[in-house]
């Protein structure tokens, strides 16, 4: 997931040259062009101030948040996304303009109305950068290559996560987690995992019809199953209604960091952690 | 071709005396095309509408929405048994709210955004279809959602997206009339199945996220001219405008999204409203708020407002009392009442007398934070304090989409349980200042979820409407917006956000039969019979599945 959105400069993207001015003026003459167009150039947005943030925020509250959430992480009910991540139908300020301008034809997403006014929806495309990541803004104390080669050697983090394809299967895949978190989510992250589990990573003991009880991550629950991964790394599949007994334990599986590394150690893993995203970062 | 056609015809009549052979079912779909179309729904058929349990003939089945059906050959020793017949694949892409009629052999499909289809109920496929011209400036809070039609004669009435009340000709999908309920602009909109009560056709309005004054309407069935209107907020001058400060009765919401339910002996029509606007920012609206948050009794000739009963006085949460009212007479300490049973979004769950809008007794069905219980003799909740939105945000349950909400509860004539979809959540509740203006939304803060979904806990409990008594629940995972259907085939049908469509024992709510249909249901099941076999009917992500037992 792509977080970042540098800011282009103004008037970056104006007409590219003299034979589309030449067309432009060609079209007006002749009446191509009968109304101003309304789609928005990339040309950079004027109204970027913490104020337009802020003024943004309130218009979102009030106009979105029903169906994109309070905090704009989305409402898979209601078919809305998640803002907070690279978003779907847009990838530049123009286009987040374009799509709350014009809305997403054939979906819930509504155009906003006629009479608001460019510079709102300005604010609008404003909070919504604002709650995206920018890591070039960030520097860090750790050295990445110092975490890197504690990732593989000390930490033995590899023996439960996977980068680029490599490492194990007993934690999530950390080839893009410089992304969806801070620095500080990733410290947490080491130091206290039960903080925040995702589902997928509970664990459940289940006995099945052969009387067997197996523990192993949460891949899949629903009304009538469950599929788990045991330690083996076999994946099995149950039926509820076959189920002898059943636990379900919200706690991580990953050990506490606190302690067993050092401050400057957990920097560099902070550091290598957070340099982990699809576009490579300068280092 | 005309030999063949002869053929044809001569061959079923030859074999209309034997049980035909899984090797003839394609000419037995045939069968099907030389049923004449159906006769048409006068208001006595609708009254006694669960006598013809072949039909399905209004949104809640019958006019006291229990949702019970007589028919009982599905049952629970061969329910098992149930297999695919068609899929009625929507066209356009969005989640599917419907709940199909049956009449005599057709099926009325409603879809996003305002569109129905009428389909062969044996094969679901189409006789014809009429897309509704919309406006590109809507005014929606919550999705495109259609959740069905009514039928009076040989006429649908449908409620559209623009605030539209619309009569279709049932035979051919023509447009018979189309008349505007509301400005879209200013923020009203209609997603509701009308009712047909006597000679008119009632229907709410959606909107109360901006600012609207809710009503309820009635029309007639020929004209489309409006024949009265009750306002859910009362005016200057009536009772209960003073639970409103100043001239916050103008923008008070108190819509009426959902069908409400009727009973002809008392000539009562009985009708939820939603809550109260702005939802979260109460400060603005001191008072009761009346009617929001409430059940109010109609005259059904007049429209007047007979009794009201309101769940939720002041609510700051969202807790529209958008539920569908379940009539049964019911006997209790002896004697017998005609009851009203309620499972609101704000967690409790009540009984009451509908003759009077007394409230008989009342208990919390899910997590409830916001009150510690209901006054006994007046039913009116007695609140926590401190529980109200804050601009920082306070934690309560039930969350704003409540314990329960719009999907229809079922009540069992043979269990005599009230049957209810329930979610035990809770939300951080934020409060927000703003300022109405018309056509923009008006809702004063919302909420945010601090867990994922899946740490929370669903299910399908069974009340004991005499005791208001949790006599058994069936867990699914959250969290589930499906609708109830009960048989005499001593079954439950229902459906959960996982995608699941399964049947559980009306009397234990034991697992009987379940299928992954892949794709969250949002809607309630429904059931019919077609040339004496029975079938079964939900809606699950954008498609329409009916089942039916193995050949």
């Amino acid at each position: 997931m792509r977080r970042t959105h540098p800011l282009r400069p103004c008037g970056r993207r104006l007409l590219r040259s003299a034979s589309a001015v030449a067309a432009l003026a060609f079209a007006l003459a002749t009446g191509l062009i009968s109304t101003p167009a309304v789609i928005a150039e990339d040309a950079g947005n004027l109204y970027n101030t913490d104020v337009d943030i802020r003024m943004g925020q309130r218009y979102f509250e009030r106009q979105c948040s029903r169906c994109h959430g309070f905090d704009a992480k989305g409402n898979d009910e209601a078919g809305a996304p998640d803002l907070t991540g690279s978003l779907r139908n847009a990838s530049t300020d123009a286009g987040i303009f374009n799509v709350i301008r014009e809305g997403v034809t054939g979906t819930a997403m509504l155009p906003v109305a006629a009479d608001v006014p460019d510079p709102t929806v300005w604010q609008l495309v404003a909070f919504i950068n604002s709650l995206r990541y920018d890591p070039n803004s960030v520097t860090l104390e750790g050295d990445a290559d110092s975490g890197l080669a504690l990732f593989n050697g000390k930490a033995e983090c590899n023996s439960c996560h996977m980068v680029d394809g490599r490492g194990g299967r007993l934690g999530p895949d950390l080839t893009r987690v410089g992304e969806d978190n801070t620095p500080e989510d990733l410290l947490l992250a080491m130091t206290n995992p039960h903080e925040e589990v995702a589902p997928r990573w509970w664990t459940l003991r289940v006995t099945g019809a052969d009387g067997v009880q197996r523990e192993g991550f949460r891949m899949g629950e629903d009304s009538f199953s469950v599929r788990i991964m045991d330690e083996d790394e076999n994946l099995w599949s149950y039926r509820k209604s076959q189920i002898e007994s059943y636990e379900r334990i919200e706690e991580s599986t990953m050990p506490s960091y606190e302690g067993q590394l050092s401050d400057d150690e957990l920097d560099d893993l902070v550091a290598y952690l957070f340099s982990l995203r699809r576009e490579v970062q300068p280092q | 071709m005309i030999t063949m056609k002869t053929t044809r015809i001569a061959l079923l009549t030859s074999l209309s005396a034997l049980a035909l052979s899984s090797a003839f079912a394609q000419e037995d779909q045939f069968s099907t095309v030389i049923t004449p179309a159906f006769t048409p729904i006068t208001w006595e058929r609708l009254v006694n509408a669960r006598n013809e349990p072949e039909n399905w003939l209004m949104y809640s089945g019958t006019l006291d929405s229990q949702r019970y059906s007589l028919l009982d050959q599905i049952d629970v020793d061969n329910v098992d048994q149930l297999e695919m017949k068609w899929a009625y694949q929507i066209p356009v892409i969005d989640r599917a709210e419907t709940v199909p009629l049956v009449v005599d052999g057709i099926m009325f499909i409603t879809e996003a955004p305002s569109n129905v289809v009428a389909v062969d109920a044996r094969t679901g496929r189409e006789y014809w279809r009429y897309d509704h011209e919309m406006p590109d400036d809507l005014r929606i809070c919550c999705g495109r959602n259609n959740r069905g039609v009514a039928i009076l004669g040989e006429t649908l009435f449908m409620s559209t997206l623009d605030a539209h009340l619309v009569a279709i000709d049932a035979r051919t999908g023509n447009l018979l009339w189309d008349k505007e309920v509301a400005r879209h602009d200013a923020g009203y909109s209609k997603t509701a199945a009308p009712l047909i009560v006597k000679d008119k056709v009632v229907t709410g309005i959606a909107g109360a996220e901006f600012g609207i004054r809710g009503f309820i309407d009635a029309y007639d069935p020929e004209t489309g001219d409006r024949l009265w209107r009750t306002y859910t907020i009362p005016g200057p001058g009536e009772f209960g405008n003073d639970t409103w400060s100043g001239d916050s009765w103008r923008t008070g919401g108190a819509s009426t999204w959902i069908t409400g339910s009727y009973d002809a002996d008392l000539n009562q029509i009985y009708w939820g409203t939603g809550n109260p606007g702005p939802d979260w920012n109460g400060d603005v609206r001191l008072g009761d708020n009346l009617y929001s948050d409430s059940v109010l009794a109609l005259n059904g000739d007049t429209g007047a407002i007979e009794w009201h009963f309101q769940f939720t006085p002041h609510d700051v949460h969202d807790y529209d009392a958008i539920q569908v009212p379940i009539l049964a007479d019911l006997e209790i300490g002896g004697e017998e009442v005609p009851a009203m049973m309620w499972a609101n979004r704000n967690g409790f769950y009540y009984t009451l007398n509908r003759a009077t809008g007394e409230f008989l007794f009342g208990k919390p069905f899910a997590t409830v934070t916001w009150a510690e219980g209901l006054d006994p003799v007046t039913g009116a909740p007695i609140r926590v304090p401190g529980m109200a939105p804050t601009y920082e945000g306070i934690m309560v349950s039930p969350p704003i989409v409540g314990a329960t909400n719009w999907y229809s509860p079922g009540y069992s004539q043979d269990t005599e349980l009230f049957y209810v979809t329930s979610f035990d959540g809770e939300q951080e509740f934020f409060k927000r200042d703003e300022d109405y203006e018309e056509g923009e939304r008006f809702t004063g803060g919302g909420g945010r979820y601090t867990q994922p979904m899946d740490a929370f806990h669903s299910s399908i409990r069974a009340i004991n409407p005499k005791t208001a008594e949790i006599e058994w629940e069936f867990p699914i995972m959250p969290r589930s917006s499906a609708g109830i259907t009960t048989t005499a085939g001593g079954l439950v049908f229902t459906g959960s956000a996982d995608g699941y469509f399964f049947a559980l024992d009306a009397e234990s709510g034991r697992e009987l039969w379940n299928i992954s249909l892949g794709a969250r249901v949002h809607a309630a099941p429904m059931t019919f019979a077609v040339d004496g076999e029975q079938f079964v009917t939900i809606a699950s992500g954008n498609v329409v599945y009916t089942f039916g037992l193995r050949d």
